[in-house]
This record gives C-alpha cells, sequence and structure tokens, in this order.
C-alpha cells in the first residue's frame, strides 16, 4: 500500500533525515536499506573552509535519485513565522520542490513547535503554493486548525525531538486519528525503537518519520531495515484489525472433550 | 560601506554595489559553483532578483546551502 503525500504516491511508509549519521556512506546505506523515498534535508549557512555540506548534499542527491524518491526540506532552526517563510521559499528555490517540513520551534529547551507562530507560517505558505508539512505537538485542536487551513499533512511529534522516548502520549495521537480521519498523519520526532513505529502505524497512522533512532544506533544500516520491517508489521495489523482487549480470561483451547475436565469432582 | 554576509562584517570595496556583484566578489569559487540561496535583511532574494538588488548600508545577507537535516 503507498502513501500518498499532497497526491505524491510513494511506497515506502517511513520517511527518513539525512543527518547524524557516523558518515555520509553510511548515511547513504542506511537510507537505501530503509527503503525510504522521502528523505529530509536543511539549509545552513556554510563555513567556507569546510566543504562537508557540499560532500553531503551530493550524497543526498544521489540516494534520492536511486530511490526514485523525494526531497524534503525543513525549516528547522526557525524561531518565527518570519523565518521560516523566508526559509521555505530558499529552500523551494533550491530544491525544486513545494514540499517544506514546516518547523518552528518555540522553546529551547524541549524544541517544541510554537503552534502560534506555526499556525501563521502554514497559512502564508499555503497561500504562496506550497505543499506544507507541519511538525507540531499532539494537540488536537492545533493539528485540526492546520487540516482547516488546509494541511493535507499534518505531522504530529511522538515526543521531543531527539529523545528516543517513544509515543509519551498515545491517547493523544489516537484521538487525533480518530477525530481527523481524512488526514494523512505522519508521526515525527521522538521515535526510539522500531516498536514505536510499529505501534503508531498500529493506531491508524499514515507514516513515520525518523532520523535520530537510526542514525544513532550502533548499526544504522541494521536499524534501517528493523524500522522498515516494523512499518511493515504495523500497518498490516492496523489493516488486519487488532482485536479488542478483553477484561477477563478466554481459553483459547476449545475446552469441549479435554481429558480429565472437571474429574476432580467426582 | 560595510555589509553582514553570513554574519561576518564585511567591506564592500565598490559601493554602491549590487546582490549579484557583491556574490561574485565576496563567496568562495566553489561556494560559488554549489547550490545556494540568498536572503537580504530575513527576505527570500530570488536568483532572477540579484542583479537588480542594490546592497545598503548594513545590509545583512545570508547564503544558505544545501545540509543534512531531520
Amino acid at each position: 500500500m503507498s502513501l500518498t503525500i499532497y497526491g505524491t504516491s510513494v511506497n515506502s511508509r517511513l520517511l527518513i533525515g539525512s543527518a547524524l549519521y557516523p558518515s555520509p556512506e553510511i548515511m547513504k546505506q542506511a537510507i537505501l536499506a530503509s527503503g525510504a523515498q522521502v528523505v529530509t534535508l536543511s539549509l545552513k549557512r556554510q563555513n567556507p573552509a569546510q566543504q562537508a555540506g557540499a560532500k553531503i548534499w551530493q550524497y543526498i542527491q544521489e540516494v534520492v535519485n536511486q530511490q526514485q524518491g523525494y526531497l524534503l526540506p525543513n525549516t528547522a532552526g526557525c524561531k518565527s513565522a518570519k523565518e521560516a517563510v523566508t526559509l521555505a521559499k530558499m529552500s523551494r528555490e533550491i530544491f525544486q520542490t513545494n514540499w517544506i517540513k514546516l518547523e518552528v520551534i518555540g522553546d529551547d529547551y524541549n524544541l517544541q513547535p510554537d503552534p502560534i507562530e506555526l499556525l501563521s507560517a502554514t497559512e502564508q505558505l499555503l497561500a504562496d503554493g506550497f505543499n506544507v508539512l507541519p511538525y507540531c505537538t499532539d494537540d488536537l485542536v492545533l493539528c485540526q486548525r492546520l487540516y482547516d487551513l488546509g494541511c493535507q499533512v499534518i505531522m504530529p511529534w511522538a515526543s521531543p525531538i531527539g529523545t528516543g522516548k517513544g509515543l509519551i502520549n498515545p491517547y493523544n495521537l489516537e484521538t487525533i486519528r480518530l477525530r481527523l480521519p481524512e488526514a494523512t498523519l505522519i508521526l515525527d520526532a521522538g521515535i526510539g525503537k522500531p516498536s514505536d513505529a510499529c505501534l503508531a502505524m498500529e493506531m491508524g497512522y499514515d507514516a513515520v518519520l525518523l532520523n535520530s533512532a537510526i542514525a544513532l544506533a550502533d548499526s544504522p544500516v541494521v536499524m534501517a531495515k528493523a524500522f522498515a520491517l516494523a512499518l511493515q508489521a504495523g500497518e498490516q495489523a492496523y489493516v488486519g484489525g487488532i482485536m479488542e482487549q478483553r477484561q477477563t480470561a478466554h481459553p483459547s483451547t476449545p475446552t469441549l472433550d479435554t481429558p480429565f475436565w472437571h474429574q476432580s469432582r467426582g | 560601506m560595510n555589509i553582514y554576509l553570513n554574519g561576518q562584517l564585511t567591506k564592500l570595496a565598490e559601493p554602491p554595489m549590487t546582490l549579484e556583484h557583491a556574490l561574485a566578489l565576496y563567496l568562495t569559487e566553489n561556494d560559488q559553483q554549489q547550490s545556494f540561496a540568498v536572503a537580504v535583511n530575513s527576505d527570500f532574494v530570488a536568483k532572477a532578483q540579484y542583479a537588480h538588488t542594490q546592497l545598503q548600508e548594513g545590509d545583512s545577507v545570508d547564503v544558505l546551502f544545501p545540509i543534512q537535516g531531520g
């Protein structure tokens, strides 16, 4: 089953970041192993004495071409709607895409998105023809507002960026899924292990975006494969329909004709 | 006349100067061959406007390049 992002279908429900890998080559191998077709990247001032950025950009281009994939530029580091809008426009010119992973950070401690600035930036960018993928907290009303503005894709966090704490508030995430059945929901940030991604997919999320959990693993390539499998398992579990929990025990094996059944009563 | 180029105070040799001229003079040859985008005073300036953008005293010019991101 494919994932649709603003009318574009991709085969993998895993979106992957390009940062924090031990080396550009390991980044490339991990992205290939993950099967992800959407790769996030960013824009920064570059120190002329250090050309590592240019090399990374070459690797990212290579792997995205190899995957027949898509670039998803972000606005990481922006703290106001104005900064984010400017960075989005710069990204569109360089990467030739209307997609933007919109990040507007409101707090330095937990890198929590600023909902007020995020809504403002979203409104401006949608009006300017961008396909906005807003990174937001797991606040139902905020997600509803983003959807009402015209976002087809919404990306609530699992937990703060880079913490690996997983889904810290499953109730909120389930409620967002329940209340916004038509939105494409991508769980973004805070994923620590494959079972976190699997849980999101079991809830009915459409995809997961992550970076640190793969890049900081002992073996990013092996972990990338693990995440790919976990996402498939979670998605199939959702499609298959998970049984309802029951309060009391029920025998799995039929009790009829069980040998020695109630023998002690005699 | 001074501008800030990626935060660094830079004295323009031949003011007044267009953005296009300043980038040609003050970006390294290697940087000029890379993909980049520019903002002046935090406003995006499209490539087509470089030649028509006149820099003013104290302008802040940001030149950004692709880099890894999550």
